[in-house]
C-alpha cells in the first residue's frame, strides 16, 4: 500500500517506471479511493506498463482482460466446464445409479438427483474468467481492462455494472461478492467515444507522448548500456518524428525498443548508415520510412550548411 | 475549501465542461485524501476527478488560476524603518491628498482590498454580473477600468508615490528608508492588481445554474441547419460525436434485448459433437440485426449542410451497421464509399464534399437513379435500408418514380429523409408527392434534432 505520492512515484519507479506527479496522484486517489482509473492516451505510451508497475510495486497480482470486438460476457465473466461436468456424470455414473436406484416411483428418483444438482452447479465445474477472478481473488489484484474503447457499446455497459459493486450474480450460485476490492485501470486508445456513465465513475488520466527529458530518462533506465549521447539523438529524432505528419508517430515502447536495437549491434554514434539501418524499428509503414528519410536527411544537410 | 471547490465546479459547468454530482462529490473526496498543500497536486486531483475529456482541459487551466491563484505576491509591510521614520510615513500620508490618502495608506501597510471595496469598484466600473462568456480581451477591458477606479494604474501609481515621496523628504527621512517605502508599495500594488484581476476574472465565470453552452446546443439542435453560421455549424459538428454516442448506446441497448433467436440446428449439433452429440449447449441463430444501409444524398448547394451531418452521423455508427454505402448525386450518381472507408468520418466528409463542388447543375435524381439502378443495383438487397436524402427537387426532369417503386421492392426498407416540411412538396418543383408514397417512412430533417431522431428511427426496424 502506498502512504503518500511520493511512495507511489518510488515504487513505481522500482518497477522501472517513471511516473509524472500527475500519474502519481491519480494513483495514490485511485488507492484511497477505490475508483477505477480510466487512462486515455496515444498507443504506446505506457497505459498497459502503469498497470503492470502498479501491481508489481505493491504486490498484487496483475489480472487482464484484453478486449476487443465481440467479447461477450461469457469470455469476461465465467463459464460453465461442460466437458468436466460430462466427464464427471459418466464416471460417476455408478454412484449415481446407487442414489436413484432404491428409488420406488419416477418422481422419487427425480426428486434424488435433484438433491445432488449442488454437486455439478459448484465453484469446481466454474470456469472463472478474468472478471470473476479478480473478484473472487483473496489477495488484492490489480484489474487491467486493456483497450475498451475496442468492445462493444454492450459490452461497456455489462462493465459499469460490475465495476459500480464489484459483485456478480450466478444465477445457479447465487451473488459472489467481491473479498477484496480490486484496483482498475481502464486503457483507451480513444478510437471512439466512450459512455459518459463510464467516464464519470473512474479518475481519467490524460497520458500523453512524454517531454524530451523524461523519454530520454526512460531510455537510461531502460536500456543502460547504451552511450548516452545516442541516447540523446535517438530520443532527439523520435521526438522530431513525433511532429512530422506521420501514419504513425512512434510511441516510447518503440523508442525504447530501437534504443535496445542499437546497443545490440554495437552502434557507438548514429551515423545516416546506422540510422537507415534501423529506422525500421520506429517506423512500420513505407511511406513514413521515405518521409523520415528525406526530412532527416534534409535537416542534415542545412545543418552542414551552416557550418 | 468545499465551497470554494463547488464555485469552482460551477464555473466550469457555465464554461460548458459537464460535471456530475457524482463527480464534484469524488472531487472533494480526493481533496480530503490529497490536501490542499501542494498545489500542483491538489489541482491534479481535481483534474482527474472532474475532466473527462481532452478538450475539456483547456477550459479547467484557464479557469483553475482564478479559483485557487497563488493569491498573487503577499502583501507585505516596510521593513527595517525605525520607529521614527514609521511616524514619518505616517504623517507624510496624512498630508497626501484625501483621493489617494486611503490607497496609499493600505499600500504602505499591506492590507488587501476588501470585499466590499472591490464590489464598490466593480459598480462604479461598470463590472456586472451580466458579463458573460469568457472574453479575454473583455476581461483586459474591465480590469483595466477597475484599476483606474481604485488609483491602480501605473500612471496614477506614479503620481500618487511621488507625492508621497516628497511628502516623506519633506518629513526628512532618509533615502534608504524612502527606497524601502517606495519598493513596498510597489510590490503591494502589483498584489493587489492581481487581486482585482482575479476578482473581475471570476465575476464573469461565475454564472451558476445556468449554462449558456449547453442551452445554445439545446437551441442549435433545433434551428434548421441550412440556416447555420460556419462557427455555429463547427459547434454543432463538436457536437454530433456526443449525440453518436448517445444513440449508439441506445442502438446497442436495443440490441442486446433483441439478442434471443431461434434454434440453429446445424450449429447446434456442430457445437455439441465433443459431449457426444448430447445438446448441451443450445447455440441460437442471431438475427441479422445490424442493419445494412445504402445512402443516396442529394449533395447540390441547397441540401448540403442536411447531407454533411448525416454522412458524419451515419458513419460515426458504422458499428452499429454491417454495411454501408453511400452514394452522392446533383446531376449523375458518385459512389462515396470509398473516402470513408480510408478516412475518419470527420475526415471523409469534407474530403467528398470538396471533390463534388456545388455550381450551376442541374439537380436531376431521375437521371441519377438510371445510372444507380444500371451500376451499383448489387448495393441494395432484401436486408438493405435504402435512404434517400434529398429535397425531392428535380429541376422538372423525369422523377422516375419508376426506379424507386423497383429498389423498393429489392430493398427492405425506403425511408426518405426531406429537410422541407410536408405542405412545400409538390410545389414548383417538388417531385416528393410522387416519390412519398413509395417509401416506407418519410422523415423531415431540418435541424440536427430531427436528424438524430430519424437515424434513431433507422435502428428501430431491425428484421
Amino acid at each position: 500500500m502506498f502512504n503518500s505520492i511520493a511512495d507511489v512515484t518510488s515504487g513505481l519507479l522500482g518497477q522501472q517506471y517513471i511516473a509524472s506527479d500527475e500519474i502519481a496522484t491519480v494513483v495514490y486517489l485511485a488507492e484511497k479511493m477505490g475508483k477505477p482509473i480510466l487512462a486515455e492516451g496515444p498507443a504506446g505510451v505506457g497505459k498497459t506498463e502503469l498497470s503492470k508497475a502498479w501491481a508489481g510495486a505493491t504486490g498484487r497480482e496483475l489480472i487482464r482482460l484484453q478486449c476487443y470486438e465481440g467479447l461477450d460476457e461469457s469470455k469476461a465473466l465465467y463459464e460453465w466446464e461442460y466437458a468436466k461436468q460430462m466427464l464427471y456424470t459418466q464416471l460417476l455414473r455408478d454412484k449415481l445409479s446407487q442414489i436413484v436406484g432404491e428409488a420406488q416411483t419416477l418422481g422419487q428418483a427425480a426428486d434424488r438427483l435433484a438433491g445432488e444438482e449442488n454437486v455439478f452447479f459448484s465453484m469446481r465445474f466454474l470456469l472463472p474468467r478474468p472478471l470473476l477472478r479478480a473478484i473472487m481473488s483473496d489477495k488484492p489484484v490489480v484489474l487491467l481492462i486493456d483497450e475498451i474503447d475496442r468492445a462493444d457499446a454492450e459490452f461497456e455497459a455489462f462493465l459499469l455494472e460490475i465495476l459500480s459493486d464489484f459483485q456478480v450474480s450466478v444465477p445457479e450460485l447465487g451473488t459472489l461478492k467481491a473479498r477484496t476490492q480490486p484496483m482498475v485501470v481502464l486503457t483507451s486508445n480513444n478510437t471512439r467515444e466512450l459512455s459518459e456513465a463510464l467516464k464519470r465513475r473512474a479518475l481519467y488520466l490524460f497520458i500523453d507522448y512524454p517531454s524530451l527529458e523524461s523519454e530520454l530518462n526512460i531510455v537510461r533506465m531502460r536500456v543502460p548500456d547504451l552511450s548516452p549521447s545516442v541516447a540523446k539523438q535517438c530520443v532527439e529524432i523520435v521526438q522530431r518524428l513525433r511532429g512530422l505528419d506521420l501514419k504513425k508517430s512512434p510511441s516510447v515502447a518503440e523508442t525504447v525498443d530501437w534504443a535496445k536495437a542499437l546497443v545490440a549491434i554495437n552502434a557507438r554514434h548514429l551515423d545516416d548508415k546506422t540510422l537507415n539501418d534501423t529506422l525500421t524499428v520506429i517506423l512500420k509503414h513505407e511511406s513514413d520510412i521515405q518521409r523520415a528519410r528525406r526530412v532527416l536527411s534534409a535537416g542534415k544537410a542545412r545543418d552542414v550548411g551552416v557550418r | 475549501m468545499d465551497e470554494r471547490v463547488v464555485e469552482f465546479v460551477s464555473a466550469l459547468r457555465s464554461n460548458g465542461v459537464r460535471v456530475s454530482l457524482a463527480e464534484s462529490v469524488d472531487s472533494l473526496k480526493a481533496v480530503e485524501v490529497i490536501g490542499v498543500l501542494d498545489r500542483d497536486r491538489f489541482k491534479n486531483a481535481l483534474k482527474a476527478t472532474l475532466i473527462k475529456e481532452p478538450a475539456d482541459v483547456p477550459v479547467f487551466e484557464q479557469i483553475f488560476p482564478l479559483y485557487f491563484g497563488s493569491g498573487g505576491p503577499e502583501m507585505q509591510q516596510p521593513q527595517g524603518l525605525t520607529k521614527e521614520q514609521q511616524e514619518m510615513l505616517e504623517r507624510a500620508l496624512d498630508e497626501l491628498r484625501q483621493q489617494i490618502q486611503e490607497l496609499m495608506r493600505m499600500l504602505a501597510q499591506g492590507q488587501r482590498l476588501s470585499d466590499e471595496q472591490l464590489r464598490e469598484a466593480a459598480r462604479k466600473s461598470g463590472v456586472t454580473r451580466q458579463m458573460r462568456g469568457m472574453n479575454q480581451q473583455v476581461r483586459e477591458w474591465l480590469t483595466e477600468r477597475m484599476l483606474r477606479q481604485l488609483g491602480l494604474t501605473p500612471e496614477q501609481l506614479r503620481d500618487a508615490l511621488e507625492s508621497l515621496m516628497k511628502q516623506l523628504k519633506m518629513q526628512g527621512m532618509d533615502r534608504e528608508g524612502r527606497q524601502e517605502v517606495s519598493e513596498t508599495i510597489q510590490q503591494n500594488a502589483d498584489a493587489m492588481r492581481e487581486q482585482v484581476s482575479r476578482f473581475v476574472g471570476q465575476n464573469m465565470l461565475n454564472q451558476p445554474s445556468d449554462n449558456p453552452r449547453r442551452r445554445r446546443i439545446d437551441e442549435l439542435m433545433n434551428r434548421p441547419l441550412s440556416s447555420l453560421s460556419d462557427a455555429e455549424a463547427e459547434e454543432l459538428r463538436n457536437h454530433v460525436r456526443r449525440l453518436v454516442a448517445q444513440l449508439r448506446a441506445r442502438a446497442a441497448l436495443r440490441m442486446r434485448r433483441a439478442n434471443q433467436g431461434n434454434l440453429d440446428a446445424k450449429s447446434t449439433i456442430r457445437h455439441n459433437q465433443r459431449y457426444g452429440g448430447v445438446p448441451i449447449e443450445i447455440k441460437l441463430r442471431r438475427h441479422h440485426l445490424k442493419p445494412k444501409l445504402t445512402v443516396i444524398v442529394d449533395v447540390s448547394t441547397s441540401m448540403r449542410p442536411v447531407a454533411e451531418f448525416l454522412l458524419q452521423m451515419v458513419y460515426e455508427m458504422q458499428d452499429q451497421v454491417s454495411k454501408a454505402r453511400s452514394f452522392a448525386f446533383i446531376d449523375d450518381i458518385h459512389d462515396i464509399s470509398q473516402p470513408f472507408n480510408e478516412h475518419r468520418p470527420e475526415d471523409a466528409v469534407p474530403l467528398v464534399l470538396h471533390s463534388i463542388p456545388p455550381g450551376h447543375y442541374n439537380t436531376d435524381l431521375g437521371n441519377s437513379l438510371v445510372t444507380f439502378s444500371r451500376e451499383f443495383l448489387d448495393t441494395v438487397d432484401r436486408r438493405t435500408t435504402l435512404i434517400f436524402v434529398g429535397d425531392g427537387r428535380n429541376n422538372y426532369n423525369d422523377p422516375r418514380a419508376d426506379l424507386v417503386q423497383m429498389l423498393k421492392m429489392r430493398a427492405r426498407r425506403v425511408v426518405w429523409m426531406n429537410p422541407e416540411p410536408p405542405y412545400m412538396w409538390g410545389q414548383g418543383d417538388s417531385d416528393m408527392l410522387a416519390y412519398a408514397p413509395l417509401c416506407d417512412a418519410v422523415h423531415q430533417v431540418a435541424t440536427l434534432q430531427q436528424l438524430a431522431d430519424a437515424i434513431d428511427d433507422l435502428f428501430q426496424h431491425r428484421v
